[in-house]
């Protein structure tokens, strides 16, 4: 409060023009402080591709056994993107026989059993990617988007239509890019 | 024969009235006459019945070749095949046991200089070059490869194609073949058609068994007479002339007596068969059907599953020289057998390849190679009898079309989530451990009842079941206590009554840092006039232990408190709700695990923590493939279920990290094992039932020792149990655990006074660290006057540092 005072004082003051800059550029690096304090990732608005989390973004992560195990994440993608579907569950099936704690590979799984039809599969499964994002710490906003659109699409197919909307809104105005269709093809996840 | 033609006018004779000459003459020959007409008549008779009966026995012998041709001609016994084995750079290719795979899957050592064929493998200083075969499952099916695996340190290094010299992330290796479901005549076999039978496979058979096989109706005249005069000179029966075809009758229709009758039954199947189907029919029948040795106790039949036996590879893949050698021991796969007579093999594979070249099946060139090609055996896979309980288990998993005629039958490959090695380390761990116990016991046990031990491990994400062994030893009892042995669970009950009283929804009653009353208790119970006063395992009793010391120290009286608390009904919903599914009597000693429940819920309960409160579905089968190559039976990966606020389960895995760093199963971390462990011991009354129960982030794996008929095992579970857990734990994940039990939100950790369990303020002289759900953090403090009260209100920077560190002020 003193300090405040004393600027007040001294903006008063004529020719302190000197003072004055030295007080914006002390604000403005106050500012920046804040701004890098409280975490750059969540104050920028995202570019169109960084809205949501992309699993090949993560394969180099990790030890050894998350780094196999996100080969096969990826592995899986490219078969459902094949329409290789039972390839595609087998490979996220080993994803989890190698690490059964990569949250990757249970959220790619759940993606596959909503295109599959299998939705309460799906749903249990969501759960499980979202807790082990969480106990992970790594469950962002970019992570966020797809849990929420995946649940929105799990209620949309499930017949509760007034619970998936909001969530399909959500996730639609994080990651229009992804998003806008309510849908998340495997090679928007890759 | 004479009377049997017809005399000229007899006919006419017999019809009118007799001439006087004639009648002179018939009378003169008498009754002569009539009993020739008789004896005619009965030859008659008895031709014509003998021709019926001939042809009865004919049409006879046509329905059962027929019915047995045309119908389902072999029994397939259903094969069990474990989750494949997957390797990535980081691998430690020697837990994995590499070299074992190599050797069960049949892979070979590459002789010197050759090229790296399909199944071969050769080791060089820092390399593992492996050709791999292609792995032909229906909808996962992994192609041939070379590989090099470049190895460093214990691990793998890189892994890369040989051929193209990229690097590969990760290799899925072929899945072991577990077990089969025989029938009562335990054969196996390896259904193969024709068109995959090298020719030089069929030669060599032709070459020694039936080299006129394309000529002959069934039977070789020819042969049978070479071999008659030869018996005749020797003076025994020392050559055979059955054809092939007249072996597989015998097989298929017919028991090994040798009587003339069955020899004549025999050859007449042999034609009927000819007469019927085609010689490639006939021969891959025979092809299927010959029986070629032993494995342990089952019987080896057909082309297909013997060249798995001796060479660990597909029938398509063998060499001239080893389709000689199979060839070769079809007379006598026992007497002959390379593993247990190699000479005797050679030579007579030898003989079979002189006879090939004899009768233009091979070239010279091809002659001269075989014979100089070393004989080189796939390691003898027997088959692991511990394993029979999870296939009774995986059995009752199956949809009920799967019935016990159908796997013993139809030739169905099932797809199931055992890991060998887990396998094997849990049934060695198991029966060493077991040994070690009986040697500590006062008194021997008896032989007919020995003790008994069951051990079960399973991914706790996914319910996955990696290792079930049921019991000591299969062959003397199929029970199988993993599945279905109903025991007193003791102690590992504990943590339920815990987790009801920590839980959001019981207030939560307690908290970590909470004090529970361990003075005597006398609680009164319908059943009994007395009340029922529990005590410690110590008879001691302690005054005011902490929560934490309570479940650490498995103390019995704060536990009955604790559930009295709660309610007993509320313990029992939530042991429900984690995955025990017998029935619990609400009675207060439930606190103490006076239920009876099987080893599998009570591993399925603390999957249940170990995940994070969702409960999974335990799963032993990943699919079911016919022998046409269909899948039709996909049991996909299932999520768990959440039955528990994630944060009160994480707060209970941290009691049970406590249970295993200072309590009871403290052996656990003597025994050299680091990293996240949790667990729990339990040993029921005049330690009848021993049990240890324990996990790590990625595996749950429980330990049940004692008599079927309970008696005392004389020893507690931390001395019986928990080290059969820790020797199987430590082969499995090494010393050192990977991972760490995931936190989830909705927990703070707080500075308290262990003393008083009070919130730890700047100034007061002890403090560590404990967990809460958020906003249930104790309201005391210590020292009791807050600092706040003492005027220094704290900061900006200390208020968001604090808050940014999950701190409260």
């Amino acid at each position: 409060m003193r300090v405040n005072r004393m600027g007040k004082e001294q903006l008063g003051r004529p020719g302190s023009s000197g003072v004055a800059i030295a007080r914006a550029l002390a604000w403005v690096g106050i500012g920046l402080g804040i701004f890098t304090y409280a975490g750059c990732s969540t104050l920028v608005v995202p570019s169109r591709s960084g809205q949501s989390l992309r699993v090949s973004e993560a394969v180099e992560q990790g030890d050894p056994a998350r780094r196999a195990s996100m080969g096969l994440v990826v592995q899986g993608l490219d078969a459902d993107g094949e329409y290789r579907f039972r390839r595609a569950q087998g490979s996220y099936e080993r994803a989890i026989q190698v690490d059964p704690t990569n949250p990757y590979a249970y959220l790619a799984l759940a993606r596959h059993h909503l295109d599959g039809g299998d939705f309460t599969q799906a749903a249990n499964l969501i759960d499980q990617a979202a807790a082990l994002f969480e106990a992970e710490g790594i469950r962002s906003p970019r992570v966020e988007v797809h849990l929420v659109g995946l649940r929105g699409w799990e209620c949309d197919r499930s017949g509760r239509a007034s619970e998936a909307v909001p969530l399909r809104n959500r996730a639609a105005a994080q990651a229009p890019d992804v998003w806008g269709d309510g849908y998340l093809r495997p090679e928007e996840l890759r | 024969m004479a009377s049997r033609k017809p005399v000229p006018g007899e006919r006419r004779v017999s019809k009118g009235s007799p001439r006087p000459g004639r009648s002179r003459k018939r009378a003169s020959q008498g009754s002569g006459g009539w009993l020739l007409r008789a004896l005619g008549a009965a030859g008659i008779a008895i031709g014509f019945a003998f021709g019926l009966g001939l042809a009865g026995w004919v049409l006879e012998i046509d329905r059962v070749v027929v019915e047995r041709f045309e119908g389902q001609r072999f029994s397939v016994p259903s094969r069990v095949y474990s989750a494949p084995l997957i390797v990535y750079p980081g691998t430690d290719w020697q837990r994995v046991d590499l070299a074992g795979w190599l050797l069960r899957l049949g892979y070979r050592q590459q002789p010197e200089g050759g090229r790296l064929l399909p199944g071969r493998y050769e080791w060089l200083p820092g390399l593992l070059r492996v050709h791999l075969r292609a792995f032909g499952h229906p909808l996962r099916p992994e192609p041939a490869r070379e590989l090099e695996f470049r190895l460093a340190s214990g691990l793998i290094d890189r892994i890369q194609d040989a051929r193209t010299g990229a690097t590969v992330d990760v290799v899925v290796l072929e899945p072991e073949r577990v077990s089969a479901f025989l029938g009562e005549d335990r054969e196996q076999r390896d259904l193969i058609k024709i068109e995959a039978v090298p020719n030089h496979l069929i030669g060599a058979i032709f070459a020694v068994e039936d080299k006129r096989f394309e000529q002959h109706h069934g039977i070789d005249l020819q042969r049978v007479v070479g071999a008659l005069m030869a018996n005749l000179k020797a003076g025994r029966v020392e050559q055979g002339a059955s054809t092939l075809t007249q072996q597989l009758v015998k097989n298929f229709f017919l028991t090994p007596e040798r009587t003339l009758s069955r020899k004549l039954r025999e050859a007449a199947m042999a034609l009927i068969v000819e007469a019927r189907y085609t010689k490639r029919a006939i021969l891959q029948a025979y092809l299927n059907e010959i029986y070629l040795g032993q494995r342990g106790s089952t019987q080896v039949h057909g082309v297909g599953e013997g060249a798995r036996l001796y060479f660990g590879k597909g029938v398509s893949d063998l060499t001239v020289a080893e389709s000689a050698l199979i060839a070769a021991i079809i007379q006598s796969p026992n007497r002959i057998s390379p593993h247990r007579r190699p000479e005797l093999a050679v030579a007579r594979r030898n003989l079979v390849l002189d006879l090939m070249f004899a009768q233009n099946r091979i070239s010279a060139r091809h002659h001269q190679a075989a014979l100089d090609e070393p004989v080189r055996l796939a390691a003898i896979s027997r088959e692991n009898g511990q394993a029979r309980y999870f296939l009774d288990a995986l059995s009752q998993q199956l949809p009920d079309v799967y019935d016990a005629d159908v796997l013993r039958t139809e030739g169905l490959r099932i797809y199931s989530t055992l890991d060998p090695r887990i396998q094997r380390s849990a049934a060695r761990a198991l029966r060493s451990g077991l040994e070690r116990i009986e040697a500590q016991m006062p008194e021997p046990a008896n032989p007919a009842a020995p003790l008994q031990g069951c051990l079960l491990a399973m991914r706790p994400q996914t319910g996955e079941v990696l290792a079930l062994v049921g019991g000591r030893d299969y062959g003397a009892s199929q029970w199988n206590r993993c599945v279905h042995a109903r025991r007193q669970v003791g102690s590992v009950f504990k943590p339920f009554v815990y987790v009801a009283a920590l839980e959001p929804g019981s207030g939560p009653l307690v908290t970590l840092a909470d004090f529970l009353d361990d003075a005597p208790l006398e609680v009164e119970t319908p059943s009994s006039p007395e009340p029922w006063r529990p005590e410690n395992y110590d008879h001691e009793f302690r005054g005011r232990v902490s929560v934490r010391e309570a479940l650490e120290r498995s103390l019995n009286v704060p536990a009955v408190r604790l559930g009295q608390r709660v309610g007993i009904a509320r313990v029992a919903s939530i042991a429900q709700a984690l995955g025990v599914s017998s029935p619990l009597p609400l009675v207060p000693s439930l606190a103490l695990g006076t239920a009876e429940v099987t080893p599998i819920e009570i591993a399925r309960a603390y999957a249940t923590l170990a995940n994070g409160g969702r409960r999974p579905t335990p799963r032993m089968f990943v699919d079911v493939v016919e022998p046409g190559g269909l899948a039709t039976e996909n049991r996909p990966l299932q999520g768990s279920v959440p039955v528990l606020d994630p944060a009160a389960a994480y707060l209970a895995v941290s009691l049970l990290e406590g249970v295993v760093d200072r309590g009871t199963a403290v052996r656990v971390r003597a025994q050299g094992m680091r990293g996240p462990i949790a667990g729990k011991t339990g040993t029921t009354d005049d330690e009848y039932d021993l049990w240890f129960v324990g996990f790590t982030p990625e595996l749950v794996a429980v330990v049940w020792v004692g008599f079927d008929d309970p008696a005392p095992v004389g020893l507690p579970s931390s001395r019986g149990a928990l080290p059969i857990w820790t020797d199987f734990m430590r082969d499995v994940v090494g010393p050192r655990v990977r991972g760490r039990f995931p936190r989830p939100s909705g927990l703070e950790p707080l500075e308290i006074d262990p003393e008083t369990g009070a919130l730890a303020l700047a100034g007061c002289p002890r403090r560590s660290e404990e967990l809460f759900l958020r906003g249930t953090g104790p309201k005391a403090t210590c020292p009791a006057k807050a600092v706040a009260d003492q005027g220094e209100k704290p900061g900006f920077f200390s208020r968001t540092f604090r808050r940014l560190l999950g701190r409260r002020p």
